[in-house]
């Protein structure tokens, strides 16, 4: 019964990312319908929400001066609201009183929470349009589709039922920060496989008994992700679905990967933000000796976070060298990595000519070649479309990288690199929660102290299970 | 009770000497005790300061250090310059000031109706409103977002101001303090023909001037505190308040909060609030003591 | 005929206020009761235009929840154990400032500088403080097999008495640890309040009464409970029952400790307290169950403050 459910939910995401892969065809349930005529020149206000730093919103800035050159009558209000959950809190309160902004930064389960109000317009239509605009056709070409990095494509279709709901903005993914020159000098080589990291680990205890070899940022993250390296080996298990029964993370698979890591870290190899206390990017770039010094060879973190990777100048020079490699994997030939950072949604509005110019804005923004690259360049956070390999500053940047000044382009030379394998969750009402009980499952098996350790994980799945399904 | 006198007089060069001792050994103690609490309740202070004056990186350190290694005076000058501190001070005043003496107003006059007129029910109603101090305030926060949008006030310093003018516990501590005032004095102006008015203004006010100065300053520490609301009703620098501020410039294109900076912008903004508490220290001690005078 | 004047002015006097209650308060509450007894209901889907049955749906649900009965325990245990500790401890200090001449202004002043913070930021700084770094093996610090970067300053100054290092708030940490820590930072915040409102009340207590006792050679002690206590109790009475109000309502402090998780990492036995629970709810768009739970913490609230009026009215002196 479980096993048809999960197939058929399966085959039915599968189709739907297939629709969306072959073009966004027109659909009937487009809850948008671009108006005839497309936009039509009129003055229009656009409110945009998002979490950007003023280093940012000066690059935000400088592009929408050129957005009003091809729309002069398109006037674009943005404001910092605070981080994700303020900008989510914020629209929700909002959305009850019909004066949601136009656009916002998104993560997909905040998409699920405004799509209770049906809030959020669908972009299939705007996407498929062929309406004369002044930058050519007012919806995407098929170019411009296969010019996206297509697991972020993806990402706006992730809310079971086909549509397109969001767009990727810049986005960031988990990559392996690791010590060269300590690697270097011991002849060692980043892991590819989960395997191999076990059998480097216990290598590096050997050399440096009194280190934990690796540092995990985000305990959520782990779980999820080696849900999807273990689904993406072919292997009986999952996380979780948009659609029917939601949460379907009660596996004997990752039972068992949560056991292993629970010996990981009872033999001091791994630990996470959460369980050690403080951020494991710390561990990693401390280079003082002395009684009580800590410190760790690996990092897995946020590709975004690639400065807070590197130690700081010591007399003018970095003490080591940061290298960066992918994250190990189940089976290195079905490689996952999960796909992070900011989309953007567009709001409905009484007036169809405000959603048309908000769109107008995502993909100038999105399809920008020098947008995305300039964004990418000062935030850290990969750009969406593939193109700007192309770009002279972005090439510039990455032919750069390097372990030191320039990690953070060594970071997002790494995440290119990875582009086919980014994975996004289901995103439902609920899916958050899902996300934080899984963190939390690794968190507390690992520290668990009960004897029985069977019996105590199966324990925790099953409060998980039934916290994420007293929220749903 | 001639014998313990004698006896008394006998000992009494050494009782006093014991006698001493024990005082002094009691005051030391005292001391002790009091100097201990007193560090306990400063440490953190001195750790926001430590923390503010850090690099991000050495924040980040495993050890913590007791004192930063390089001290970064710069955090202040950026958390003053990227939170425009300056715009957002300027807000808070006004929306402090606006709103304290509106809500004195009418703090004293229901106060006043509380304390020293009859009317039928009463005390059920003072019951009520104290009972309504008991609500998750949370709660309020979503029906009156609804209320406020209706009345069409988003964006403006009214719905800074007004939601918030009328505070049950500014009344219960007024009324506290107005029942203390021997009611002859309000028979005897009623026989001269004085009116409430000038009553209240010439005699009641007077009296009751250090609540009336430490709700002051308590409104005034509110608006410098108030966070939720205003972030939701307010849009851009124009009206939002000073703690907005604190929150949303610190943030790193990466999504971290530069807490050093934080911190810094929270100990510029918790200055004022001492200062003010260091001068009217007495005031606000009075005030917010007198209402406990008659639970 | 002064009497129906006197009402009408009253009610003058009173409709300021009265508008604005009504408006601003009294209506959310009527709403909060409406919410609360619309089955599952939502804000956003109630926007979306999804109606909801009348019924009493979201209570079962809030009552039967699996942490219902932990965070109901947690809210309970917070207010039993700090107003007292924080009561007493107020009022020591108190007696103590009153019975010193130097230096006394600042340490009042001092000891007052809590009450201009915000609860969370300071939170964070006292996590800190208690914070241990590193991988601690089975919850235990002083296990061979742990790694320990730094202790906290609070382990620190234990270790410099001889004791061994304790996991107060971090991985494998037990709930008393966690509550210890949070009980600690409760009072702490909570003393300034009451310090004030006890010393104000000595300072207007009749000199004659201690002068009386000095001349019969009555011990401090007999002094401080049988004359302190009694002539305090109308305060004391004061800042009991609004720290009971205060303490049902406890949430920041234990988020500014813990994280928005309310519990410690891995633990199993989170700090969940009512007020959290409604955030929690609030959070997910459940307005309904959120409603549910804050009038359910209204009654008990309700409830214990009537029970304490009800034994000040008995035992307080005035």
């Amino acid at each position: 019964m479980f096993k048809k459910k999960s197939l058929l939910v399966i085959l039915f995401v599968l189709i739907a990312l297939l629709c969306v892969g072959c073009g966004g065809k027109k659909k009937a349930k487009s809850n948008f319908i671009v108006p005839e005529g497309g936009y039509d020149g009129s003055e229009v206000t656009i409110n945009f929400y998002h979490t950007m730093g003023s280093n940012l919103s000066d690059v935000l800035d400088a592009y929408i001066i050129e957005f009003n050159k091809l729309y002069p009558n398109i006037h674009v209000i943005s404001s910092k609201i605070g981080g994700y959950n303020d900008v989510r809190d914020q629209i929700t309160t909002e959305i009850t009183e019909g004066n949601q902004p136009n656009l916002a930064y998104c993560y997909p389960d905040h998409v699920a929470l405004y799509n209770l109000a049906g809030a959020v317009a669908t972009l299939d239509d705007l996407i498929a349009s062929t309406e004369k605009d002044a930058s050519g056709i007012l919806g995407l070409t098929q170019e411009q589709i296969d010019d996206f990095i297509p697991g972020y494509y993806a990402e706006g279709t992730s809310f079971g039922d086909g549509l397109m709901y969001t767009m990727p903005f810049s986005k960031s993914t988990e990559v392996l920060y690791y010590n060269k020159t300590f690697f270097d000098a011991n002849g060692l080589t980043p892991p590819t496989t989960w395997d191999e990291m076990e059998a480097l680990c216990a290598r590096i205890k050997e050399i440096d008994p009194k280190s934990i070899p690796l540092g995990y940022d985000s305990s959520a993250n782990w779980f999820i992700t080696m849900c999807e390296q273990y689904m993406a080996n072919g292997e009986k298990t999952n996380y979780t679905s948009a659609t029917g029964e939601h949460y379907l993370f009660d596996t004997d698979i990752n039972r068992s990967f949560v056991k292993r890591f629970k010996t990981w870290y009872e033999k001091g190899y791994v630990t996470t933000q959460t369980i050690y206390g403080a951020y494991t990017s710390g561990l990693f770039v401390n280079t003082k000796q002395g009684e009580g010094e800590l410190r760790s060879y690996m990092s897995i973190g946020s590709s975004a976070g690639a400065t807070h990777q590197r130690p700081t100048k010591v007399d003018g020079a970095y003490p080591f060298e940061v290298g960066i490699a992918t994250i190990p994997q189940v089976n290195p030939s079905s490689p996952k990595v999960i796909s992070q950072g900011p989309s953007v949604c567009i709001f409905k509005k009484n007036n169809p000519q405000e959603v048309v110019a908000s769109w107008l804005l995502v993909k100038f923004l999105t399809t920008s070649v020098e947008f995305q690259a300039e964004f990418s360049v000062a935030s850290g956070y990969v750009p969406v479309i593939k193109s700007v390999m192309n770009n002279e500053y972005f090439a510039q940047t990455l032919a750069n990288a390097d372990g030191g000044d320039y990690v953070s382009a060594l970071s997002t030379k790494i995440c290119m690199q990875q582009a086919d394998a980014y994975f996004v969750s289901p995103a439902f009402v609920g899916s958050s929660t899902a996300r934080d009980q899984v963190g939390g499952i690794l968190d507390k098996a690992l520290v668990s102290t009960d004897s029985d350790v069977d019996a105590a994980i199966a324990r925790m799945f099953k409060d998980a299970i039934d916290e994420c399904e007293y929220n749903s | 009770m001639a014998d313990i006198n004698t006896m008394h007089q006998k000992d009494m060069a050494k009782v006093t000497s014991k006698q001493k001792f024990v005082t002094v050994l009691v005051q030391v103690l005292l001391y002790f005790f009091l100097i201990m609490v007193a560090i306990t309740v400063i440490f953190p202070f001195y750790w926001m300061i430590n923390s503010s004056l850090k690099t991000l990186d050495e924040y980040r350190w495993s050890v913590p250090t007791l004192w930063p290694t390089t001290v970064m005076w710069s955090n202040y000058a950026t958390a003053f310059s990227t939170a425009s501190l300056g715009k957002l001070f300027v807000n808070t005043l006004y929306v402090g000031i606006i709103s304290t003496i509106l809500s004195l107003v009418i703090t004293v006059l229901t106060a006043f109706a509380f304390a020293r007129l009859e009317f039928k029910g009463k005390n059920a109603l003072f019951a009520g409103l104290l009972a309504t101090m008991m609500i998750p305030g949370e709660l309020f926060t979503i029906t009156n977002y609804g209320t406020v949008t209706s009345l069409g006030w988003l964006n403006t310093f009214t719905v800074l101001i007004v939601p918030f003018l009328v505070s049950v516990f500014y009344i219960y501590l007024l009324r506290q303090n107005f029942l203390q005032i021997p009611n002859e004095l309000y028979l005897a102006a009623k026989v001269d023909g004085t009116s409430d008015i000038k009553y209240l203004w010439k005699i009641m006010i007077p009296l009751a001037l250090p609540t009336l100065i430490s709700i002051t300053i308590l409104k005034m520490m509110g608006a410098w505190n108030s966070y939720i609301w205003p972030r939701l009703v307010t849009r851009g620098e124009t009206h939002s308040l000073i703690t907005n501020g604190l929150r949303n410039a610190f943030t790193e294109s990466t999504g971290d909060v530069n807490i050093p900076v934080q911190m810094a912008a929270v100990a510029l903004v918790s200055l004022p609030l001492f200062l003010v508490f260091l001068f009217l220290r007495k005031y606000i001690m009075k005030g917010v003591s007198r209402s406990g005078i008659k639970g | 005929m002064v009497e129906s004047k006197q009402q009408w002015k009253a009610w003058v006097y009173l409709s300021p206020a009265l508008i604005l209650l009504l408006v601003f308060t009294v209506w959310p509450i009527f709403n909060t009761v409406r919410m609360s007894l619309l089955n599952g209901y939502r804000g956003l889907a109630a926007a979306g235009g999804q109606t909801f049955e009348f019924g009493f749906q979201n209570f079962v649900k809030v009552v039967q929840y699996r942490q219902f009965k932990d965070c109901l325990v947690t809210t309970l245990l917070l207010c039993v154990i700090t107003v007292p500790v924080s009561s007493f401890l107020a009022l020591l200090i108190a007696v103590c400032l009153n019975s010193i001449k130097p230096l006394r202004r600042l340490l009042q002043t001092i000891f007052f500088l809590p009450y201009v913070t915000n609860t969370i930021a300071i939170g964070m700084v006292f996590a800190a403080m208690f914070n241990i770094v590193g991988n601690i093996a089975g919850g235990d610090p002083n296990s061979t097999a742990s790694s320990i970067a730094t202790f906290g300053i609070v382990n620190n100054v234990i270790q410099l008495f001889g004791g061994k290092p304790i996991n107060w708030i971090n991985a494998g940490s037990t709930y008393w640890h966690n509550m210890f820590v949070v009980i600690f930072y409760i009072v702490w915040n909570a003393l300034p309040f009451k310090i004030l409102i006890l010393l104000g009340g000595l300072q207007s207590v009749n000199k004659q009464y201690y002068e009386a006792a000095k001349v019969d050679g009555t011990s401090r002690t007999r002094v401080f409970f049988r004359i302190t206590v009694p002539l305090l109790s109308p305060m004391i009475a004061y800042v009991v029952i609004t720290g009971f109000i205060g303490g049902f309502k406890e949430y920041s402090s234990v988020v500014g400790i813990l994280g928005e998780d309310m519990a410690a990492t891995g633990s199993e036995t989170p700090l969940n307290t009512m007020v959290g629970f409604i955030y929690d709810a609030l959070e997910n768009n459940n307005q309904g169950r959120a409603s549910a739970a804050a009038l359910i913490l209204f009654g008990i609230i309700l409830l214990v403050t009537l029970l304490n009026l009800y034994v000040s009215k008995k035992k307080v002196h005035y």
